[in-house]
């Protein structure tokens, strides 16, 4: 049964909806505020850039974001107002570094209709009200009191029905605010209304103005001392006041954002539909305005909101393609662009079809996606994990430890490779051809296993054997001192840096050593009671190159003991309880907070807040990385430390927001692993695993990979297919020339490991691909690519004619094998029984692959089924077919191979408008809808009268909050097979936001454990701004409002994890379950994304 | 279509867009269902229809011939013409036979709200009548003073089971469900009443429009009416102007005419200067507050706004807009008007009605997202664009004149329903092609 569905966030919304710029969290600080759509994220500007400050989720899709100032405030307060009518008002609290909720509350009505051209929410420039335009007809007052409170809103009618922008005037004695609307015979009209507060009323404005452009779509309001309006057009920008109007043609164009420069207004940058960025100047002498000016400056991308930082700064927040800061040169460049793109954010969205691959053949899968819109439209290429990509690689067994040296200290370069064996070490180096070869370090010992290596300072080495410590010059190569362990006692562990050496010998003695210049110093020696079995002096204070603690790992009492250096005093001593000994220790920090890492035999991670004064330790967490011990070693990439646990499920430790994150790496098992940073393979890092030695460099460090295929054109439906290795897509290319735009239409064909178009086949002239599926047929071997079309010609609403077209891939082309004419638009294509099954317009059909005569093949259609509105998405499941349709939900057909016909079993009886459907299992099938809601039904077979069994039950309800495009089976994570989570089904999603979320099916007990839990921490977790959890995840269309249910938000309960203790264990009494049993489970979980 | 489609799939148009966009479109080419029929079995002429409120599923009717019908609009029984044409027929039907059922004619049948497991019917023989869904028996009976002409129930209501009940008598009467007893009686009407609609915001709110042409609100938590809709009173969107710029006046007048008819504006604010004192609260020039009106307008009082019409005659059709902003209205004198229920406006938008009905009551029918109204113009329904009055489509089928018609938002279809005892399918048009291909292939696999 999959009806208990657990939805969680792989990949988080990155369409950036809305910025603005302001002192938020100090009146010095002056700060970009990033809404995509449920997140917002609070950037702080630093000369370096914008620095992250805070991403919170928010419990609704924002409407709108504004930045206001109250009066006498020193900063600026956030207000934001959501999709489903609630809006608050927010604060930075400096002291505790953390937002606070001034005000909140629920703006929805029972009256009126909402607006078409989605929601206004506007603030007086002096502060004394919010204006809300959320219902047609309708324009919500809240009013300020002279403390900056909120009072009682109130609706004032609104006669203009089909508003399109509403500003506020600035400089206006009486709050005054100017619409733009259109008339029932499609002319547009500028208007201003002040707002009477004491009659609720508006009483007529200051000035109007009749029959503006026909596309104007945005009003900007310029401050004083100019004040008036501009209206931005297709085809001209007028401004406007109650004394001016200067008005200028400009190019066709669709205004999408604007950004303000200067605090006065007099200059404006427009971002357009084809992502040009242009700047608008308004001339003035004084305070009369005496003319516009538009210069283009360049391209960025398609802005969806543009926010001018600071000096020449202007971030560019992008729906269509990825968000930008960008600089403006006051010199053009060599193309005439003044725009500079220093940064790029990664935008995913929208998510239009993706497939779920796995073309490394490792078990773990792949999403690629169709992204972006009109010139941005990329494919990406997303894996969990950070991957690691192979330079070079040596066959080499039995490798039992690596370090890598210098060749001298002030060398940026590693150049040495220390390789140990169980009864020997090999050099390796890079020679001047920058070949890795062999070579000779004569002070070395190379007829033993070397337990430890580094560089140490005055261009010397340090090796340490099981007999002794070798200190050798790295420019000679010659020993220049030696430290031999007593006679009697061997060497078992030890570690080193740049200035100390410490190891350990049988009898549990520890010995200290210096090193000097040519000398080797003992400094001190201390006998502990058991044997030690691991330890580390890593320098994380502010001597890079001298430790003031030593971490050490003890047999037999298990604990980790802290010891100061250099006189070797015991400062802390932790037990670990168990049976396992600590394999591993490492001292390390990140982002300025220093950590103790301690890793097990049983491949465990123990991690500790360390105090570097007391060498206190605290916060004691438990993570499970593997089954095998674990070898922790630091690393550095793009100047940040990480750590990577080498073991049978390598993981990379890495911190972001304060807080320890694990991602796996692609790669099966690694015994060791050491930084190798050469100038021929910078960043790299070597790699020892199963009988071979890997260099080779990392990705960026974050969980989940991302590759960019930037396409110039739009990918619709894309499709992969195994054997020919090949990606095909149905894509689309605008062209520039005209506002409008007129589009050709392609089917491609791409190298599944290149992402090269091979093979391109063009549509004809007003053809479309709707659809593309990747099949075979019964009574054949080939593996064909077949397209579903449509002619979307101008005059019809409908499409009446439309195509499959069937391709082989023969020596990389796309060749065409049989076409078949349909009389409407194919919009969903499906393998079926060895044939076909497409959906086209009302009907679904099915079609044989049929051997002519002469040999060659064609499409015969057998049979279908009528009775759609629009037949949009399908998916199949043996003889079942299950049909979501535009507008009536999710219905259920069989195909009954005696009579050769599609029959109707079932369907959903509700208006759900769909958006994409998926078949859980045999009985239950998911469909997510228009209203961003998700929901299960279920076939019920076992229904007592045929009105039962006619009807798909709903199970299961959630609102997501996502706008769903499509579902697919499968993993972004290896699915192993020892772990619990490695048995749950889950169904990958792709939203408009640019969301790759993941479905899992839990056991019902699981479930019922995890509702509790979540039932818990939202009683611990607020939401931002006041905002309910309960009430954001109500399924929520026009007709109802219903409580979640046989839904869980992952997303909520993984955030268990970043809670503090005092909370956890919180809701651990709660609940009734200790903390750790919580954490372990809750981790699990986070190993399904 | 496909346009469409990809546009929202890649969030360039927002999902509500889509749908209320797709949704007009569709209604834009609504014409006589070619693949839906419903099956009639009344032998009188219909008076009353509407598909339920939960789950869009199921149409009831009411005829002269005392039969009330239920038919499942979303499942057919049956096909015909090979598999095309979808036959709903009648899966309950109440006639004279059933030992409960009405004597007479059946003016109105309403679907209890909250679920379908009740519908209450009213009828010429004095009464109205509660039926259980399931076992069809009637399960309340109230006696009213006199031919029943309308019921109506909230689709809000929360806190009461209330049907408001309209009759030859001049009192609207509420009938409460819960107890089975009269709740409360509502005077005010001179005249019976033919048509009544409770607010689509506000669960206290009941409209009426009675034979004496008047239109009346009633918040039954109080006594007495506290609004009498008065037809002349048509200052809708007037605000007044900045008091410093009396120059830009007539500038100002003219924008405030926004969407509406320029000549009927002007044509009204002459005819409220020839009626003088007649309308002495509205020549104020701005609305004034509701509770200083609803304090003078004490119940007994016979004030002159209390005689106010809104139309000539008898008001014969009344209908809320889903937002429950608007009330669209009918009268005996062939007119339509279309009414702000906040301000309590006549909009002035002017309706191309030619001819309607004058004795009976109609059941109009308005989009969901208030672009178009139906209304039955004697044979003929006519939409009509909300906000310009012009006609927009016109769907004769019926041969005999239409009484009711109910806009199913789910579907988008009309129902229409009327003297010729038949019950038509308007739906968005689907193209024949699709028929002929069908066709086709149904020969492909015959032999």
């Amino acid at each position: 049964m999959s009806i208990w569905n657990y939805v969680v966030t792989a990949h988080k919304p990155t369409n950036v909806t809305h910025s603005c710029v302001g002192n938020f969290t100090s009146p010095q600080e002056l700060n970009l505020i990033i809404a995509k759509c449920t997140r917002i994220e609070i950037h702080l500007l630093t000369p370096q850039g914008l620095q992250p400050m805070l991403d919170v989720p928010i419990y609704g899709r924002i409407a709108t974001l504004e930045l206001f100032r109250p009066h006498g405030e020193t900063q600026d307060f956030l207000f934001i107002a959501t999709e489903k009518y609630k809006f608050c008002v927010l604060q930075w609290d400096v002291d505790a570094n953390e937002l606070v909720t001034r005000a909140m509350g629920d703006v929805s009505d029972r009256i009126g209709r909402p607006t078409d051209n989605g929601q206004i929410g506007i603030i007086d420039p002096d502060c004394r009200l919010i204006g809300l335009h959320l219902y047609d007809g309708l324009f919500k007052v809240i009013p300020f009191d002279n403390k900056g409170l909120l009072k009682e809103a109130f609706n004032i009618r609104l006669e203009e029905l089909q508003v399109l922008d509403i500003k506020f005037l600035y400089g206006c004695a009486k709050p005054t605010i100017v619409v733009l609307y259109q008339d029932n015979k499609d002319a547009r009209h500028v208007k201003t209304y002040e707002i009477a507060l004491k009659d609720k009323d508006f009483v007529e404005g200051p000035w109007s103005q009749n029959n503006v452009d026909n596309g104007a779509n945005l009003l900007i309001p310029v401050p004083p001392p100019l004040c008036g309006v501009l209206i931005i057009g297709e085809e001209t920008i007028v401004y406007c006041s109650a004394n001016a109007f200067k008005a200028i043609p400009i190019r066709p164009s669709i205004t999408k954002a604007y950004g303000r420069v200067d605090a006065d207004g007099s200059r404006y940058l427009l971002g357009d539909h084809a992502g040009l960025l242009q700047l608008l100047v308004i001339t003035h002498e004084k305070e009369k305005v005496t003319g516009l000016k538009i210069e283009l400056l360049g391209e960025t991308s398609i802005a969806s909101t543009i926010s001018y930082l600071d000096n020449a700064y202007v971030f560019i927040g992008s729906s269509y393609g990825d968000s930008q800061l960008i600089k403006l040169n006051l010199q053009p460049d060599a193309k005439g662009s003044y725009v500079e793109v220093l940064e790029r954010y990664v935008n995913l969205g929208p998510i239009v079809d993706f497939c779920v691959v796995d073309l490394e053949r490792q078990g773990q899968g792949q999403v690629v996606t169709c992204s972006g819109a009109y010139k941005d439209g990329s494919l990406r290429v997303v894996r969990n994990g950070i991957g690691i990509n192979e330079q070079a690689s040596v066959e080499l067994q039995g490798i039992k430890g690596m370090w890598s040296l210098r060749s001298s200290t002030d060398d940026p370069f590693d150049t040495f490779l220390v390789v140990s064996f169980i009864n020997e070490t090999r050099i390796l180096a890079m020679n001047l051809e920058d070949e890795l070869e062999e070579t000779e370090i004569e002070g070395f010992c190379s007829q033993v296993q070397t337990l430890f290596c580094h560089d140490a300072v005055h261009n010397q080495l340090v090796q340490v054997t099981s007999s002794s410590v070798k200190l050798v010059s790295s420019t000679t190569r010659d020993l220049r001192n030696e430290w031999n362990a007593p006679s009697g006692y061997s060497i078992n562990v030890a570690t080193a840096n740049a200035t100390q050496v410490l190891l350990a010998t049988g009898g549990g003695h520890l010995v200290y050593l210096e090193i000097g210049d040519g000398i080797l110093m003992e400094v001190k020696h201390a006998q502990l009671e058991y044997e030690i079995s691991c330890l580390d002096i890593n320098p994380i204070g502010e001597n890079p190159h001298y430790s003031q603690l030593a971490a050490v790992g003890m047999w037999t009492d298990i604990s980790i003991r802290i010891f100061s250096l250099p006189d070797l005093n015991l400062i802390t001593k932790e037990n670990l309880g168990g049976e396992i000994i600590p394999r591993s220790v490492l001292l390390c920090s990140f982002e300025g907070i220093t950590y103790l890492l301690c890793a097990l035999g049983d491949g465990h991670l123990l991690n500790f807040l360390l105090n570097m004064e007391s060498g206190e330790l605290t916060n004691r967490k438990k993570v499970s990385l593997g089954t095998q011990p674990i070898t922790l070693r630091t690393f550095s990439s793009k100047n940040t430390t990480h750590v990577f646990a080498a073991s049978d499920r390598p993981t990379v430790i890495y911190s972001s927001n304060k807080k320890l994150l694990y991602s796996n790496v692609n790669l099966k098992e690694v015994s060791h692993m050491c930084q190798f940073n050469t100038a021929a393979f910078p960043d790299s890092l070597a790699i020892a695993k199963e009988g071979e030695l890997t260099i080779g460099t990392i990705d960026d460090i974050q969980k989940l990979h991302i590759r960019s295929i930037p396409l110039g054109e739009q990918a619709r439906r894309i499709c992969h297919q195994e054997q020919s290795r090949t990606f095909a897509l149905c894509s689309l290319k605008f062209s520039q020339t005209s506002s409008e735009g007129s589009e050709v239409n392609f089917v491609r064909l791409l190298d599944d490991q290149t992402f090269e178009i091979i093979s391109t086949y063009a549509l004809d002239t007003f053809e479309c691909g709707c659809s593309i599926l990747s099949c075979t047929f019964s009574d054949d071997s080939n593996v064909y690519y077949c397209v579903g079309t449509a002619y979307v010609l101008p005059e019809e609403n409908e499409p009446s004619k439309g195509r499959v077209l069937v391709f082989i891939v023969e020596d990389g082309k796309l060749q065409l094998i049989a076409e078949k004419e349909t009389k409407g638009a194919v919009y969903s294509l499906n393998a079926f029984n060895g044939k076909l099954l497409a959906a086209i317009n009302q009907k679904i059909q099915l079609y044989k692959w049929m051997l002519r005569d002469d040999g060659s093949r064609e499409l015969q259609s057998e049979c279908g089924h009528h009775g759609h509105i629009l037949a949009l998405y399908v998916q199949t499941h043996g003889d079942f077919i299950v049909v979501g349709d535009l507008m009536k939900s999710i219905s259920l057909l069989i195909y009954k191979h005696e009579e050769g016909a599609i029959e109707e079993r079932a369907r959903d009886y509700n208006a759900n408008w769909m958006t994409g459907v998926e078949i859980l299992d045999d009985d239950t099938y998911l469909g997510a809808e228009n209203n961003y809601n998700l929901f299960t039904v279920r076939k019920n077979s076992e229904g007592a009268t045929d009105e039962e069994r006619a009807r798909l039950e709903v199970v299961g309800e959630y609102h997501l909050g996502e706008f769903v495009n499509r579902f697919r089976h499968g993993s972004l994570v290896m699915r192993l097979p020892d772990s619990e989570v490695g048995q749950i089904p889950t169904v990958i999603f792709g939203t408009v936001n640019g969301v790759i979320g993941v479905i899992a099916s839990l056991p019902h007990d699981q479930y019922v454990f995890l509702e509790k839990l979540q039932t818990s921490i939202r009683k611990v977790i607020k939401g931002v701004g006041g905002l309910s959890h309960e009430h954001w995840r109500s399924f929520y269309n026009e007709k109802k409002t219903v409580d979640a249910r046989n839904f869980l938000d992952g997303d909520l309960i993984e955030s268990f994890l970043d809670l503090s203790r005092g909370r956890m264990d919180e809701i651990s009494k709660a609940m009734g379950v200790s903390t750790e049993e919580l954490s372990k489970r809750v981790e699990e979980l986070t190993r399904l994304h | 279509m496909w346009k469409e489609i990809e546009r929202r799939e890649s969030g360039k148009i927002c999902p509500h867009l889509f749908a209320s966009r797709l949704k007009s479109r569709r209604v834009a080419s609504m014409q006589l269902s070619n693949s839906k029929d419903i099956v009639s079995p009344h032998r009188g002429s219909i008076n009353s229809l509407q598909v339920d409120l939960t789950e869009g599923r199921y149409l009831l009717s009411a005829a002269s011939d005392a039969s009330v019908a239920v038919y499942d609009v979303q499942q057919p029984q049956d096909y015909e013409g090979g598999g095309l044409i979808a036959k709903h027929k009648s899966i309950l039907v109440l006639d004279k036979q059933h030992e409960e059922g009405h004597k007479y004619a059946v003016s109105s049948a309403v679907w209890y709200p909250v679920d379908t497991g009740l519908f209450i019917t009213g009828s010429y023989d004095n009464s109205i009548k509660v039926w259980d869904t399931n076992t069809t028996q009637m399960v309340m009976n109230f006696k009213m003073p006199g031919k029943v002409y309308t019921t109506a129930m909230s689709p809000l209501a929360t806190s009461h089971m209330l049907i408001a009940a309209g009759t030859e008598d001049v009192q609207v009467r509420l009938c409460d469900i819960a107890s089975g007893a009269f709740a409360h009686t509502l005077s005010g009407h001179r005249d019976g009443v033919m048509t009544a609609q409770w607010s689509a915001s506000n669960e206290w709110v009941l409209i009426t429009g009675g034979c004496d042409g008047a239109i009346r609100f009633w918040d039954i938590r109080r006594a007495g009416c506290f609004r009498v809709l008065d037809q002349s009173h048509s200052q809708l969107g007037r605000r007044s102007p900045v008091l410093s710029r009396v120059t830009a006046k007539a500038s100002t007048s003219k924008v405030l005419l926004g969407g509406q008819n320029t000549s009927a504006k002007t044509g009204m604010a002459l005819r409220k200067l020839s009626y003088g004192n007649g309308t002495k609260q509205v020549s104020a020039g701005k609305i004034p507050a509701k509770t200083s009106s609803k304090q003078r307008l004490h119940p007994g009082m016979m004030s002159i706004r209390d005689r106010a019409t809104a139309h000539y005659g008898a008001v014969t059709g009344l209908r809320v807009t889903e937002d429950g902003m608007y009330l669209l209205s009918t009268g005996s004198d062939s007119r339509l008007r279309l009414w702000d229920i906040k301000s309590g406006c006549n909009t002035l938008v002017n309706f191309e009605t030619v001819r309607l009905q004058t004795n009976k009551a109609i059941q109009l029918a308005i989009s969901p997202d208030s672009s178009h109204v139906f209304v039955p113009c004697m044979a003929s329904v006519k939409a009509f664009d909300f906000w310009s009055g012009k006609t927009f489509m016109t769907f004769r089928g019926h041969y005999e004149n239409v009484n009711c018609c109910w806009f199913s938002s789910r579907d988008q279809e009309l129902y229409t329903a009327g003297n010729d005892r038949q019950i038509l399918v308007w739906s968005p048009f689907v193209s024949q092609e699709m028929e002929e291909e069908a066709a086709l292939d149904r020969d492909c696999w015959s032999d």
